[in-house]
């Protein structure tokens, strides 16, 4: 007969449970605690480095006071007042505002969770949000001017050809664990990503325009390039500067270097606080003031957070409870949370077109299956650009925040021709063009038939989980069956409109491009780019184009340059390759006590560095 | 007995090899197919770039060979045994102790393993406390609705937990975070994350500054938590949910309080009524174990409360707490809609039991009818729990995308959807390999917990 199970043994396996749980817990507790003892360690050992450093620095004042340097006294004041670098006149400009003050952090939440926050490896935006505050380049653009300034390059000369470029770097540059920046480094950095063991191909393939990079001395270096192009001192002197004795050892094993996550080190206001040890689980990024940063401004704020909040309507809850600093909302949610009292009184919101934001378009393919399609006929692509009523989806679907997109290039720019103006909606001049290109209703059923009496139909692929595209697709398939057009929306998954893309295998398509401050449009609309991957995928030919994109490519006289480009505009704008859709404005709310926020050319100066948006101390709300 | 294990244990290969080779079939045949244009999306790339990239891929994983062979290499990789292959691609010989690697996944270019380290243990974590909460909630609930077939409980019990089953997980969670995370509302729960920051660098458990403050939350606790139980166990129906309508009128009117703004009567009226409703009936119900449960629990949390008003020192939180307070809504997410199925599972295999000659023998020669329900109806109603408990082992290790996406959790359920929809092949087939491995090995646990639980369940 078996004992039954009374309430004591129930008390007893009770016990010996939580006894077990304890055990676990206090396991736990210890090793956190032996983290906290090494990072405590870490951060001892760099004050150590620091004291050792400065000790020496005053030694060698000492001799040269003992040397009788005490006679040169007056020449060597005037190096002191050494002027302020024009990268950093704006960030000075905030630090003399009357109610500046350093401290605070900035909090912002990204959508997606990072794979990797390792320079060359990564490949998203967001790590390059992270890296733009670590990583520093030779030269920065001025918001404003749009004018290359230099940051850690003091100087740089371009040969006569336009293919040799020589900076001269600074040489009080220190990376966040006090390793001086010299050339070296700039030359390893080139060195690296050209290096076919480093998972860098994206990065290879950019500065496959470079011929070689040397050094010249400690603080000079020289960028030689294999062919003229425009945008080579942007290729120069925006290349991130990695540390050659930080990321050196890895080359001996690329692997290790290619699955890492946080392996993140340079010369910028901020960093992390373990070079080494950051990984994606940690729910988010954190960045600290780098305690050695060799500006003649110090940043303001003492830390940069990221939290991973997937959830849109999480993270607007999360702007509301001040829990982050930024929200970008969407046009229809934008006009809501603008009658929200609560919300608008404690933030500031912009508006604004950002030169880099890119466009959206409909690409007309004009040859499918190796036949020439109906949009082969530049009638007919001008007559659906007609048709397309852009103004009511800037008004519709994006309620006015948009604009209609008259080419690639930003209506901001100097690459656009102001006399380029946007076609306007006109069901008589497209059904005249349709009519034209041979297209007339010949059986009666109200649908546009072609010679050989086939209807004008066809399918406009878009990418499913995009919603403004699904009610754009709705919106145009009314605006076309006006003219007698049947469109068929193909809603689509991404990895299928890959393939469709590379098959060429599509009717049309609707898609966004991005821009840069310069944008090129080559890759989407040069004839040579029809080959099999190329990104010329609406198969646009045409000779004109080609020659004149070609030569503006190869011409670093900017005047010169930017009247080719329009050039290249007025052909696209006759020929409609695309019927180009519109601009979005970016819609952004800010917490209201971050001060000097403000519009610049490029766009909102939240995340610019140097750092120029500040905490006054009275409505700081972190410390550390 | 161990003729049939070892059978079974052989048969676990013919079958994963099968579910794998399914699963890769029909990613490689899906449009897009498996190739690494995903890595190189629509970025504007020149051709030869573009090329020089996709080469790079497929090099390096080995995109662009036929289907066949990379189902047979990534089977050769997996396998313990099997060939060796040098650098250069070239096959060395075989191997008997090569070990079984789960390979790259090439969308985030780590190891699966890796990734697996990485996911595993959120995703373990949250089931791991849910599971018992669905499990012990919806046993509890099933016996009692069998016993009182027909009654108010029965029928009560039956809607609610239908109704919320036909919840969806997303809207209740868009909700819970709308209403309970929000500056707007209640302010109570964090919105996103598994943890705050500023726990990363607590010590693990939570500490007071103060030892009095410690002593008050022993006390308090305790004082609430007998309470509670005292008046559940020996108070009489009416002075229980007197007792507790008032309790409830006084949280609903500090909830209303504690809403942003002013609020109208309206609003403080309805929620003081709500919960007085909810506390009354639950003081109401003549189910000991259930009132006794849930008034311990209320006497709980009054207690902590209690506590924490009048403590006078600093409380540190603490790692372990804050890991907790976040986990509450996902928790509470994962579990609400499971217990329909498990409660109507258990009360009609019970209710089955309850009419069987034995347990009317049992009843007639005077065993008490607790004794009758515990002793033998319930232990022959577990079979069909069993049948569902062989779900479990798999069901721990499988994440819920809705619920990773919701309160950005990085669990498996997104890792195994982004890779699907990457065509992540080693990802994916990694993820069947396993979630199969478990569905087999569970099956085979419960198969035998049958021949423990029923003697006439015999193997041999």
């Amino acid at each position: 007969m078996e004992r039954p199970f009374t309430a004591k043994d129930l008390l007893l396996y009770a016990f010996l449970s939580l006894l077990l749980l304890m055990i676990l817990l206090a396991m736990y507790m210890v090793d956190r605690q032996w983290e906290k003892l090494s990072q405590m360690q870490r951060v001892m050992q760099e004050q150590a480095d620091d004291v050792r450093s400065l000790r020496d620095t005053v030694r060698s004042l000492d001799q040269r006071l003992q040397g009788g340097a005490l006679a040169s006294a007056p020449s060597g004041a005037g190096a002191v007042a050494d002027p302020l670098p024009a990268s950093f006149s704006r960030a000075q400009a905030a630090a003399q505002k009357a109610d500046y003050a350093a401290g605070d952090w900035l909090v912002s939440a990204f959508a997606v969770g990072l794979k990797t926050i390792t320079p060359l490896v990564s490949s998203d935006r967001y790590a390059s949000d992270v890296q733009n505050y670590v990583l520093e380049s030779l030269l920065v653009r001025d918001p404003e001017t749009l004018e290359w300034q230099g940051l850690i390059a003091r100087a740089w000369q371009v040969s006569d050809d336009g293919l040799t470029f020589t900076f001269q770097l600074r040489d009080d540059v220190k990376f966040s664990d006090g390793q001086p920046l010299t050339a070296a480094d700039v030359v390893f950095t080139y060195d690296f990503i050209m290096n076919p063991a480093i998972a860098a191909p994206r990065e290879r393939a950019y500065y496959d325009k470079i011929a070689s990079v040397k050094a010249n001395g400690k603080y000079e270096v020289l960028f030689r390039f294999k062919e003229p192009y425009f945008n080579s001192l942007s290729l120069a002197g925006g290349m991130g500067i990695l540390a050659k004795h930080f990321y050196e050892p890895y080359l001996a094993s690329p692997e290790t270097f290619n699955q890492s996550k946080g392996l993140l080190i340079g010369s910028g206001p901020y960093r992390l606080a373990d070079p080494k040890s950051w990984t994606p689980d940690k729910g988010g990024v954190e960045l600290e003031r780098n305690p050695r940063y060799w500006g003649p401004v110090q940043p303001p704020l003492d830390r940069l957070l990221w939290k991973i909040i997937a959830n849109d309507a999480a993270r607007l809850t999360t702007f509301r409870n001040r829990e982050i600093d930024s929200y970008g909302a969407r046009p229809r949610e934008y006009q809501k949370l603008l009658e929200d009292k609560e919300l608008t009184s404690r933030s500031q919101h912009f508006e604004y077109m950002a030169l880099t934001g890119g466009y959206s378009y409909i690409g007309w393919n004009q040859v499918r299956n190796d036949k020439p399609s109906r949009f082969a006929d530049p009638r007919v692509r001008q007559a659906m650009t007609y048709l397309t009523d852009r103004q009511r989806i800037v008004d519709e679907i994006y309620l006015g925040y948009a604009e209609v997109a008259v080419s690639p290039f930003s209506p901001r720019s100097r690459q656009h021709d102001p006399a380029i103006e946007a076609r306007q909606f006109n069901l008589e001049t497209a059904k005249r063009l349709l009519r034209e290109a041979g297209f007339a209703d010949r059986d009666g059923d109200g649908v546009l038939d072609d010679a050989a009496g086939k209807p004008f139909k066809f399918e406009l692929v878009f990418f499913q989980d995009n919603e403004d595209a699904r009610r754009l697709v709705l919106l145009l398939k009314d605006l076309y069956a006006k003219a007698g057009i049947l469109m068929e929306p193909k809603p689509t998954e991404w990895s299928v409109m890959l393939d469709l893309l590379n098959r060429k295998d599509f009717d049309a398509i609707t898609l966004g491009w991005t821009s840069g401050i310069e944008t090129d449009v080559y890759q989407m609309l040069h004839s040579s780019q029809t080959v099999n991957g190329g990104d010329n995928f609406v198969n646009y030919r045409s000779k004109d184009f080609d020659r004149v994109v070609e030569q503006a490519r190869a011409n670093v006289n900017e005047d010169q340059r930017m009247a080719l480009w329009r050039q290249a505009e007025r052909i696209l704008d006759e020929d409609q390759p695309y019927t180009f859709l519109v601009r979005g404005k970016t819609l952004a709310f800010i917490d209201k006590r971050f001060h000097n926020v403000a519009l610049t050319r490029i766009g909102l100066n939240l995340n610019f560095v140097p750092v120029e948006v500040y905490v006054p101390a009275a409505m700081q709300k972190y410390t550390d | 007995m161990y003729h049939y294990l070892i059978r079974r244990l052989l048969l676990m290969f013919p079958t994963l090899f099968g579910i794998t080779l399914v699963v890769f079939m029909v990613m490689a045949a899906a449009p897009g197919g498996i190739s690494a244009q995903s890595l190189i999306e629509g970025q504007n790339l020149e051709p030869e770039v573009k090329k020089a990239l996709e080469d790079y891929y497929n090099r390096l994983y080995g995109l662009d060979d036929p289907a066949p062979v990379q189902y047979l290499r990534w089977l050769n990789n997996v396998s313990p045994i099997g060939f060796t292959v040098d650098k250069d691609g070239e096959l060395e010989g075989f191997s008997l102790t090569k070990g079984s690697d789960l390979g790259m996944s090439f969308r985030y270019g780590r190891p699966v393993l890796d990734l697996l380290a990485e996911r595993v243990p959120v995703t373990l974590l949250l089931n791991v406390l849910s599971v018992p909460i669905i499990y012990l909630i919806a046993i509890v609930i099933g016996v009692r609705a069998a016993t009182e077939r027909g009654r108010s409980f029965d029928v009560g019990s039956g809607v609610t937990l239908l109704g919320l089953w036909s919840v969806p997980t997303m809207l209740a969670g868009v909700l819970l975070i709308g209403f309970f995370a929000s500056d707007q509302y209640w302010h109570w729960f964090p919105t996103a994350g598994l943890s705050r920051r500023e726990a990363l660098v607590m010590p693990f458990l939570p500490h007071w500054s103060a030892w009095g403050d410690l002593l008050l939350l022993f006390a308090a606790v305790a004082v609430a938590v007998s309470l509670c139980v005292g008046i559940s166990l020996k108070g009489g129906a009416r002075l229980r949910m007197l007792l507790m309508a008032v309790l409830g009128l006084f949280l609903g009117g500090m909830m209303a309080a504690a809403l942003p703004g002013e609020q109208g009567y309206l609003v403080t009226l309805v929620l003081a009524a709500a919960l007085a409703g909810i506390f009354a009936l639950v003081a109401y119900t003549d189910y000991a174990a259930l009132r006794t449960g849930v008034m311990g629990i209320i006497g709980l949390f009054l207690g902590i409360a209690v506590a924490a008003h009048f403590a006078q020192g600093e409380f540190v939180r603490g790692f372990l707490l804050d890991r907790l307070w976040h986990l509450a809504l996902p928790v509470l997410c994962l579990s609400y809609g499971s217990f329909a199925f498990l409660a109507k599972l258990t009360r009609s295999a019970v209710l089955e039991n309850l009419q069987a000659d034995y347990a009317r023998t049992a009843r007639a020669k005077g065993v008490p009818e607790r004794l009758v329900l515990w002793r033998h109806v319930f232990r022959n109603s577990l079979l069909p729990l069993i049948t569902v408990a062989a779900g479990l082992l798999p069901g721990l290790l499988g994440g819920s995308i809705i619920v990773e996406a919701l309160f950005s959790i990085d669990g498996m359920g997104k890792l195994a959807v982004e890779a699907v929809q990457s065509r992540d092949r080693e990802l994916v087939l990694s993820l069947t390999l396993i979630s199969g491995l478990l569905t087999l090995v569970g099956y085979l646990i419960s198969d035998i917990c049958y021949a423990i639980a029923d003697p006439r369940v015999s193997y041999e």
